[in-house]
């Protein structure tokens, strides 16, 4: 096989290979309720997403891009900007994974679920009761504080 | 005065707080304010400097753009430090349960938020939101309540899938042009970006900040989060952070994205965000989640400005923006105070407020005047000048987003003014029943409040001056794509090789 028609296969390997991690992750955060599934569609659509990045500096003629003392004339490296890049996405995909996985355990704590729709119920739940606690005394308690008063 | 400093100095502080507080109780309760103190200081050394000789530009470490990353401090950049830090300020947290860990948190805060105004590299700007949405996550959770937690997982999944959409776009950016700096992504986006991919990458983008800047349709987020925070954190994330989202698309329609169907996506978000907004607001029955929805609304009028090319759009935005940015931080906390001395925020208890605690409804009132944008506040000011902007290109979307405004401020005014028709309500059974505090705004924590009050008049008596100086403010950021060419625009080309 040619180096282009390498090239290509390779291209469509990977941005193929990309673009179906960003789909499959993107199904699991918006489809599935579970938490633990939601964050680890997450970590797939940011595993997808770096590797369009890094295949946007890719070369399959190219070689890495460290510069040792003998460099040899006339070789390719691949761009390390994009490798520079995703490093640090990386970096703050975990932490922010790690976080959210401790927020989870909290969550969990307090609501007894990892259900999605269902915590979004209780905080809407939630926001309704601290109105309608404010409400219901004010509208039973009227003849009693007006009893009170007269 | 180098750009650099207000990035640095509060995240130094961030990671020398902890100790400082081991050494030295007395020494750690003031260090995050000096150190915030010092960005603000540093804010006017800069502003001061721009305006006198034009924008600064620095490149970090040395290393010259594309393979640096590049600071470029221009008035809109320095305006939004001094906010950041100003704001940080007077919105400082209380600690309710671990202050160290909350000071800590705000002054990442705050040196993620300078980077975000002052980065000039699309990236760099990527990881500045990132460390802007990490404190946010954290200062979310400060109550420590079940509701805050859920309020700020929630948040977090939707906007971590946001900031994965925008890094793809990012990375479809760098993959059609061989760089992220700004001002090269201006110069070389004509050829390689103006196309479909441009376009996908743009929305990709869009998405992805637009979450923080409680755009249309990743916000559902913006009433759980405001509702279970505390009201300190509420007014900062709804009057600094989401603005500095807004900022990043600013930058990105008005240097890469100039002139294309960029500017009609983002009129129409904007328009779609105003509208869902306000409608939200009408409906809703607890009175921070009515200002949540209201600020959604504010956002959406800032990115419609935002669509409008050239200064005029520019200088709007920056209008609608500063005024909210202003009110809706003393509204969160004229609204926390109320709810605190009666246990509840809901519509109910607000009735014939007016007559225990005159100065906080007035206030209020005078706050919501303004939102709506009766003259000759400066809400007035904003609304007319976003008008104006929207009536010089006479296109259909144009005149359709005018009506909205329209629409809109009607709509505000129907329940802003229902508010103040509670609080001015004059029913002696009723107030008697609620057992107000006496004055319940007059306490300690009243002090901001009565500051951007105070900011709100001001700024009526010195509408000339400031209207001049958004005017050059709004060239000097609508130049962004002008500064001529780099001269090491071409180390790395579109092939990504190095020779």
């Amino acid at each position: 096989m040619n180096l282009e028609a390498q090239t290509a296969v390779l291209g469509y390997v990977i941005y193929g290979g990309a673009a179906g991690l960003i789909i499959i992750g993107l199904y699991a955060m918006v489809m599935k309720r579970h938490l633990i599934r939601v964050l680890l569609g997450l970590s797939l659509l940011e595993a997808g997403v770096n590797l369009s990045l890094v295949a946007a500096g890719f070369r399959p003629d190219a070689v890495a891009p460290i510069f040792s003392g003998n460099a040899v004339a006339g070789l390719t490296m691949v761009d390390p900007v994009p490798q520079a890049l995703i490093l640090t996405a990386i970096v703050i995909g975990v932490g922010v994974l790690a976080l959210a996985l401790a927020m989870t355990i909290k969550v969990q704590r307090a609501y007894d679920t990892l259900d999605t729709r269902q915590l979004a119920e209780y905080l809407a739940v939630e926001q309704m009761a601290n109105t309608k606690s404010s409400i219901e005394p004010a509208d039973t308690g009227e003849p009693a504080a007006s009893g009170s008063t007269s | 005065m180098n750009p650099v400093l207000p990035i640095v100095i509060p995240m130094l502080a961030a990671l020398l707080l902890p100790m400082a507080q081991r050494a030295h109780a007395i020494a750690g309760r003031w260090f995050g304010i000096a150190a915030t103190a010092v960005n603000v200081l540093i804010a006017i050394g800069l502003w001061t400097s721009v305006s006198n000789q034009g924008p600064l530009t620095e490149s970090v470490g040395g290393f010259i753009a594309p393979l640096g990353i590049m600071l470029r401090a221009d008035l809109f950049a320095v305006l939004f430090v001094f906010a950041v830090s100003a704001m940080a300020l007077l919105l400082w947290p209380r600690g309710e349960n671990d202050r160290v860990r909350e000071e800590t948190l705000m002054l990442l805060l705050i040196s993620g938020g300078c980077g975000m105004a002052l980065s000039a590299d699309l990236f760099n700007l990527y990881v500045f939101y990132e460390l802007v949405a990490v404190a946010s996550y954290g200062l979310i959770t400060s109550r420590a309540s079940g509701a805050s937690y859920a309020a700020a997982l929630r948040f977090l999944i939707l906007s971590a899938a946001g900031s994965a959409l925008a890094l793809l776009g990012i990375a479809m950016v760098y993959s059609a042009t061989g760089t992220l700096n700004l001002v090269q992504l201006a110069q070389l986006a004509p050829e390689s970006l103006h196309g479909p991919l441009g376009m996908t990458a743009f929305t990709l983008m869009l998405l992805g900040f637009g979450v923080k800047a409680e755009l249309f349709p990743l916000n559902t987020w913006v009433p759980e989060v405001y509702t279970a925070a505390s009201a300190r954190v509420s007014a900062y994330l709804a009057g600094i952070v989401s603005k500095l989202a807004l900022i990043v698309v600013l930058r990105l329609v008005m240097t890469a994205y100039a002139h294309t169907d960029a500017t009609s996506l983002l009129l129409v978000v904007g328009m779609i965000t105003a509208l869902s907004g306000e409608l939200a607001a009408l409906r809703a029955t607890d009175l921070r989640r009515i200002l949540s929805y209201s600020s959604i609304g504010q956002l959406g009028l800032a990115a419609m400005a935002f669509s409008i090319p050239g200064s005029l759009g520019v200088m709007a935005g920056t209008a609608v923006m500063l005024h909210h940015l202003v009110v809706k931080p003393a509204l969160f906390l004229l609204a926390e105070q109320w709810q605190s001395s009666s246990d509840s925020s809901s519509m109910a208890r607000l009735t014939g407020l007016a007559s225990r605690s005159p100065w906080s409804a007035a206030l209020f009132l005078l706050l919501a005047l303004s939102l709506i944008g009766i003259p000759p506040l400066p809400g007035f000011w904003a609304k007319y000048l976003l008008i104006s902007a929207l009536l010089t290109e006479a296109s259909v979307w144009q005149v359709l987003a005018t009506g909205l405004v329209i629409v809109v401020t009607v709509v505000k005014t129907v329940y802003f003014m229902g508010i103040a028709q509670r609080l001015y309500q004059r029913d002696a059974e009723e107030s008697s029943r609620l057992q107000w505090q006496s004055e319940v705004g007059l306490q300690q924590p009243f002090t901001p409040v009565a500051v951007l009050g105070g900011l709100v008049v001001l700024s009526v008596l010195l509408a000339a001056p400031l209207g001049d100086t958004l005017e050059r403010l709004s060239t000097q950021t609508v130049e962004f794509s002008g500064v001529p060419a780099m001269r090491s625009a071409s180390i790395v080309t579109s092939e990504g090789a190095l020779p």
